[in-house]
């Protein structure tokens, strides 16, 4: 089997030796029989732990936000998609991306759930089962990945590619980025990065996940989203796990007037709040979807919102962290416009 | 409100009206003695930038047939921008009711000005008419 996190390895050592960087937030194993875990990682002979598979436990990008050292430079290794959430949560001054140094990864989907026994690595056509070469089948990967558009980690400082034959290539897209490889002694290149595969494949799976729900007339559209929302058990994973959901005091908890504290399911305004406060800027990483324990399809919800109102305002969440989200700014053109909608 | 046989279904529709035109665009139309049908149940805000989108969503999810959302004209808010604000959450909520199965027409948004009595009875009487075309709200037989 090729070491595949080799790359990134070399990258967080050489942030830490070098000073660029407090600590690096990376997923790995904390010992060989360790599951993969988040890992703050101070020393460098821990870099080690480091890994890379195709399953996503948790969002780094919460992580950072919830229990990150303010006055630390940290370093993370994430998938596009925390990358994007950074960028959310840096327009929204929950963190300062100056700290930061994002050294993201090239990601063509993750798994569903994680199987113990088998190492798993995905890339753009194909994917390595215990070493072994096969045609990607999509089946296996998280909805909200099939219908992803991000691949690639423009967002973030550094992104890296890795092959399938277990070579990389690194690009530096900011001026940080180009001080971490410049430690790393890696030389960044310009990657050729195709999207337009990746992109064939969301279209078709947007298609076939929003546009199924887009066919039913109302009626079976509302009893469809009814029956699901109304398998909720008011866990709050959904929330806890959702790296835009920022609040420290939330709307949602039973303390406040907004829903009736005690009830299962909750009123369907449970889920329709959480809907209408980050389905703007939603950056489809799943991982609500990933900790539902009742397998309400969430990230369908959230993401169809995000796609339809993307369509509207013409705002792509995460990739500049100078356009704002568009339901709480204006812009120039609103203000010449008098009618009530925007058309 | 109960529907028996043979009795026309009369909506019930939920008013947010800003405290600085279209509360009292309202109150002219009442004034003028201005014809129009008394669906419409209003709450005064102070800004139609007051309206939560999850105020919105709780009145259609407990059953309301139509909210309407009036706001003074772009440019003539009072606290200057409120209204730019209340024109895309309301571009939002439509699309957030259209994708759950709810007619967006439920939702309604006009700038009413303080002059604009006859403005106000003209869209209580036309909205009025748009939902008892929907029919009562589907959600009402669902909770």
């Amino acid at each position: 089997m090729k070491n595949y996190s080799k790359v990134i390895q070399n990258i967080a050592r050489a942030m830490l030796r070098a000073g660029l960087v407090d600590e690096v937030v990376a997923f790995g194993r904390d010992s060989p029989a360790s599951d993969i875990i988040p890992l703050f990682i101070t020393d460098e002979r821990d870099v080690e732990k480091i890994v890379t598979v195709s399953y996503y436990p948790c969002s780094l990008a919460q992580l950072v936000a919830l229990y990150g050292d303010k006055n630390k430079r940290i370093g993370m290794i994430v998938r596009p998609c925390d990358a994007r959430a950074m960028v959310e949560l840096a327009k929204r001054r929950q963190v300062n991306l100056d700290n930061f140094y994002i050294i993201g990864i090239e990601c063509y989907g993750v798994l569903r759930t994680r199987n113990k026994n088998e190492e798993i690595y995905i890339f753009p056509n194909e994917m390595e089962i215990d070493g072994e070469l096969k045609t990607l089948d999509e089946g296996i990967l998280s909805p909200n990945c099939r219908r992803c558009e991000y691949p690639i980690p423009t967002m973030a400082d550094v992104s890296c590619r890795i092959e399938p034959n277990g070579e990389s290539s690194v690009t530096a897209n900011t001026e940080k980025g180009r001080a971490v490889l410049a430690a790393a002694n890696i030389s960044s290149q310009q990657s050729p990065s195709d999207r337009t595969a990746i992109k064939e494949r969301a279209a078709r799976w947007q298609e076939k996940d929003f546009g199924e729900l887009k066919k039913m007339n109302r009626d079976e559209r509302l009893k469809y989203w009814l029956n699901q929302l109304d398998k909720c058990i008011k866990c709050y994973g959904c929330r806890d796990s959702c790296p835009l959901c920022y609040c420290e005091v939330c709307n949602l908890c039973p303390e406040k007037p907004l829903i009736q504290g005690g009830e299962i399911p909750p009123e369907r305004l449970f889920h329709i709040t959480r809907l209408m406060h980050v389905g703007d800027s939603c950056c489809n990483c799943g991982q609500c979807e990933a900790a539902c324990p009742m397998g309400i399809p969430l990230s369908r919800l959230y993401h169809m919102l995000y796609k339809e109102l993307s369509s509207i305002f013409g705002y792509e969440s995460g990739l500049n962290v100078n356009s704002l989200p568009p339901i709480s700014s204006i812009n120039e053109e609103d203000l010449v416009k008098t009618g009530v909608d925007l058309g | 409100m109960n529907i028996s046989k043979g009795q026309a279904f009369e909506p019930k529709i939920l008013g947010f009206l800003c405290n600085w035109c279209s509360y009292a665009g309202a109150d002219l139309a009442g004034v003028s003695r201005f014809q129009y049908p008394p669906n419409i149940r209003v709450i005064r805000v102070m800004c139609s930038a007051k309206v939560n989108p999850t105020y919105v969503m709780k009145a259609l999810l407990d059953g309301v047939d139509g909210v309407f959302i009036g706001g003074c004209h772009i440019g003539d808010c009072h606290y200057a921008m409120g209204n730019y604000y209340t024109r895309r959450r309301v571009i939002m909520l439509k699309k957030v009711l259209e994708i759950m199965g709810i007619e967006p027409e439920r939702l309604r948004l006009e700038w009413v000005s303080a002059s604009e009595g006859i403005i106000f009875a003209e869209v209580m009487k036309d909205f009025t008419q748009v939902i008892k075309n929907l029919g009562p709200n589907p959600l009402k037989s669902r909770r």
